[in-house]
């Protein structure tokens, strides 16, 4: 399919999804809207941290491996430019989903005292200054690392070597906002600390799938030759090993609270595995860690382009099934109908879009750096 | 049987290691082996060995153990002895599952380990031949060795030739090896003898330690736990009770008790149970354990307690109760009347409705019509 007609069909299918949802809105209502719309916003805003958080690793860990790929996960980053919009529109959801940000929320007692935090002004204050914070590596990490291209000067590599930890810190704090306020402000009297480590570990495999599948994309468009199966293999047994992380964090924090028993903590679980939930979780678990970890297990399919494509695929899958495991129980029973598809193919063919513009942008490797070198020496 | 175990020479690289392989390899001289500083990936399909089994049996030995572990906690938990442990149901899996990673892992490493040992580096070798090599100071830190090892038939010569051919220098030929017997009836009787002695010295040490330190008690931290038992007293409160009862108000989710809070109230609730045979009998039996003892069997007020002490009351047949709605009934029920106390703890609310029903039923056959037999 030429270029030309690939373009015109994203266009055309973002269109078609755009008008689906915004339907919806009126058709099946605002909550389910504006669950939707935060379930998407989540997707790709992991999604692309996962990405940033794999360059910014790099530079903090001085990986060697890893910089012939660095480029995909800049790119992919990127989609953080556009999502500082679709974060700014998510702020019409308060009043629909999120009880701390209704007017009600000051005659609860269990919530008044929190008023202040949970309210419309500050929680759009916070989700404003993370947009701008999650800019900020993107200036410094981003644009240095284009400009490396043209001029090969380690000097770029010093400062991101520098920036690095910064970036870490920034990238810890979104996480957290993403998992405090948008996840853990949907049930503003359940607390959980491990919730923004568990977001964490979808991240990170999110924006892992993601690199894999648009490396293996360039691969096969002649455009990365020189990557070798020695790196797909490392990110297959990333992949693999994050399956695991997930897989204990997430039973870690189910289990303890199933000990634990505390009303207002397995409340949050009773809702979340009652009735056609439990199905969705019983989904969750068999999409987000037994296939994936079963299907990477032996040693060769771990670089295997056929095999790590699917099983990206299938992770970017569950990652979805979990953030809407983490949001709809809002709305109650589980619903999934076409506002559903509607939203999946605006989002997925929008960030299409524009990763497909920002796969042109520079060269493919950061042929500045100066342990490219190195990096395509990279030995299993 | 050959005098020679292998011929070996060394190499200054992973890549010249690797591009010499295949030379020697063509040439069919005997099994090949390398030996290198560190694992050196594409080696093992280069030398063209077979996959290696160990992964497989580690996978499955890492299934059986969490099955294991998972049959043998529901069978001491659930089955064999079952008991409730914090609230939890026996066969509750997720407290399962905690063990079955552990012993899944304990299951896999020792596959692992001994697996390689025994089965696959076919030991007991006591002492590898290149241990004895010139050349294993050098495998251990910067050199990639290759050897190739004697088979049936096995041309020392050769081997040589062809390694000095494919670059290496170095080259030294192994002795084979003295294997000696090593399961023999002696090292066997030893080995038993060995631990039964250990085992019994120990116990006797455990043994004195506890009887003769009676202040060193093994393990008490599982009895001496700075917990209350339940009933227990507590200085810590200011009531003195160590069991704490729920905040005034404290309700179960999803379960507000039903019920009202004045006769007006209740007066206007219809009854949500239907009149059916299995209703009425359920009533039936309520009613003459908790309402029969004053109100008689009849409802009409006669009651063995009302006899002994003097008591009146209420005559349910009578004009005004026979007014009633359904609801005024209820509500006597759930709040109490005059010197009746309420009856809201101890009759649910199915249980009261279907009293309601049996009440109605009474006030019928005593006042039942002609029509009524019809």
């Amino acid at each position: 399919m030429s270029a030309d007609r690939t373009a015109k069909l994203l266009w055309s299918a973002t269109a078609l999804g755009g008008a689906t949802a915004g339907a919806s809105y009126f058709v099946t209502g605002g909550p389910r809207f504006w669950a939707n719309w935060v379930v998407w916003f989540l997707f790709l805003l992991t999604l692309a941290l996962g990405a940033l958080f794999l360059v910014a690793l790099e530079h903090l860990v001085s990986a060697r491996w890893s910089v012939p790929l660095r480029r995909i996960p800049e790119r992919l980053a990127s989609l953080l430019i556009p999502l500082c919009a679709v974060a700014l529109i998510g702020l019409g959801s308060l009043q629909a989903l999120f009880p701390g940000a209704r007017p009600e929320a000051a005659g609860d007692p269990a919530l008044a005292g929190k008023a202040f935090w949970l309210g419309v002004p500050f929680f759009s204050a916070r989700v404003a200054l993370c947009a701008a914070l999650g800019l900020v590596p993107l200036f410094v990490l981003l644009r240095g690392s284009l400009r490396q291209d043209r001029n090969p000067d380690p000097k770029f590599t010093i400062r991101a070597r520098r920036f690095a930890p910064v970036c870490m810190a920034i990238f810890a704090l979104l996480v957290t906002q993403a998992a405090f306020d948008w996840i853990g402000g949907l049930t503003p009297a359940w607390y959980s600390d491990v919730i923004g480590v568990y977001l964490f570990a979808g991240a990170f495999m999110a924006g892992l799938a993601a690199t894999a599948l648009a490396v293996l994309y360039l691969k096969g468009k002649d455009r990365l030759q020189a990557v070798r199966f020695d790196h797909v293999f490392n990110i297959g047994a990333f992949l693999f090993a994050f399956t695991v992380f997930w897989a204990y964090i997430a039973f870690a924090q189910y289990m303890l609270m199933w000990y634990g028993n505390l009303p207002d903590e397995v409340i949050w679980f009773q809702a979340h595995t009652g009735g056609a939930w439990l199905g969705v979780v019983a989904l969750l678990a068999l999409l987000h860690f037994f296939v994936p970890f079963f299907a990477l297990v032996p040693r060769d399919v771990k670089g295997d382009p056929k095999r790590l494509r699917w099983v990206a695929l299938v992770v970017l899958a569950a990652h979805w099934v979990d953030l809407y495991w983490l949001v709809f129980p809002a709305l109650g029973a589980p619903v999934f109908s076409w506002p559903e598809l509607g939203f999946a193919l605006f989002f997925t063919c929008g960030s299409l879009l524009w990763v497909r513009g920002a796969m042109e942008r520079g060269e493919d490797m950061p042929v500045g750096d100066p342990f490219l070198k190195e990096g395509l020496e990279f030995r299993l | 049987m050959n005098e020679t175990f292998a011929v070996l020479g060394l190499f200054d690289s992973a890549d010249a290691l690797m591009e010499a392989v295949p030379k020697v390899r063509a040439l069919n001289l005997g099994r090949l082996e390398a030996y290198t500083p560190y694992p050196v990936h594409g080696l093992d399909r280069a030398l063209d060995q077979r996959r290696s089994p160990l992964a497989g049996m580690v996978m499955i030995m890492g299934i059986l153990g969490a099955l294991t572990a998972l049959l043998f906690q529901y069978w001491i938990s659930a089955v064999d002895y079952p008991i409730v442990t914090g609230g939890k149901a026996p066969s509750s899996w997720q407290a399962f599952v905690p063990i079955m990673f552990e012993v899944m892992v304990l299951f896999a490493t020792f596959t692992a380990g001994l697996g390689m040992l025994l089965l696959l580096n076919r030991l007991p070798y006591f002492g590898h031949p290149v241990l004895q090599a010139k050349a294993i100071r050098g495998i251990t830190r910067d050199r990639f060795a290759l050897s190739v090892e004697a088979e049936e038939t096995f041309d020392p010569a050769a081997a040589r030739a062809a390694l000095e051919a494919a670059g290496a220098r170095d080259i030294e030929l192994l002795p084979a090896p003295a294997r000696g017997p090593w399961l023999t009836a002696d090292f066997i009787q030893k080995s038993l003898a060995g631990i039964a002695v250990a085992c019994l010295v120990s116990g006797l040490v455990m043994f004195a330690a506890v009887k003769l330190v009676p202040i060193l008690p093994p393990m008490s931290h599982m009895s001496d736990q700075p917990r209350l038992d339940p009933q227990a007293e507590s200085a810590f409160f200011k009531d003195g009770r160590g069991m704490r009862p729920p905040v005034a108000g404290t309700v179960a989710r999803g379960f507000m008790p039903p019920g009202v809070a004045s006769e007006d109230e209740a007066a206007r609730l219809v009854n949500p149970l239907p009149r059916t045979p299995a209703v009425l009998a359920h009533g039936q039996a309520e009613y003459r354990i908790r309402c029969a003892v004053c109100h008689g069997a009849l409802g009409n007020g006669i009651s063995t307690l009302g006899a002994a002490y003097g008591a009146k009351p209420a005559n349910l047949q009578a004009p005004n109760f026979l007014a009633y709605s359904d609801g005024r009934i209820y509500g006597a029920i759930v709040l109490g009347k005059n010197a009746m106390p309420s009856y809201a703890a101890d009759l649910p609310e199915d249980a009261r409705w279907a009293v309601v029903h049996y009440v109605r039923a009474l006030q019928r056959a005593q006042n039942a019509k002609d029509e009524d037999l019809k």
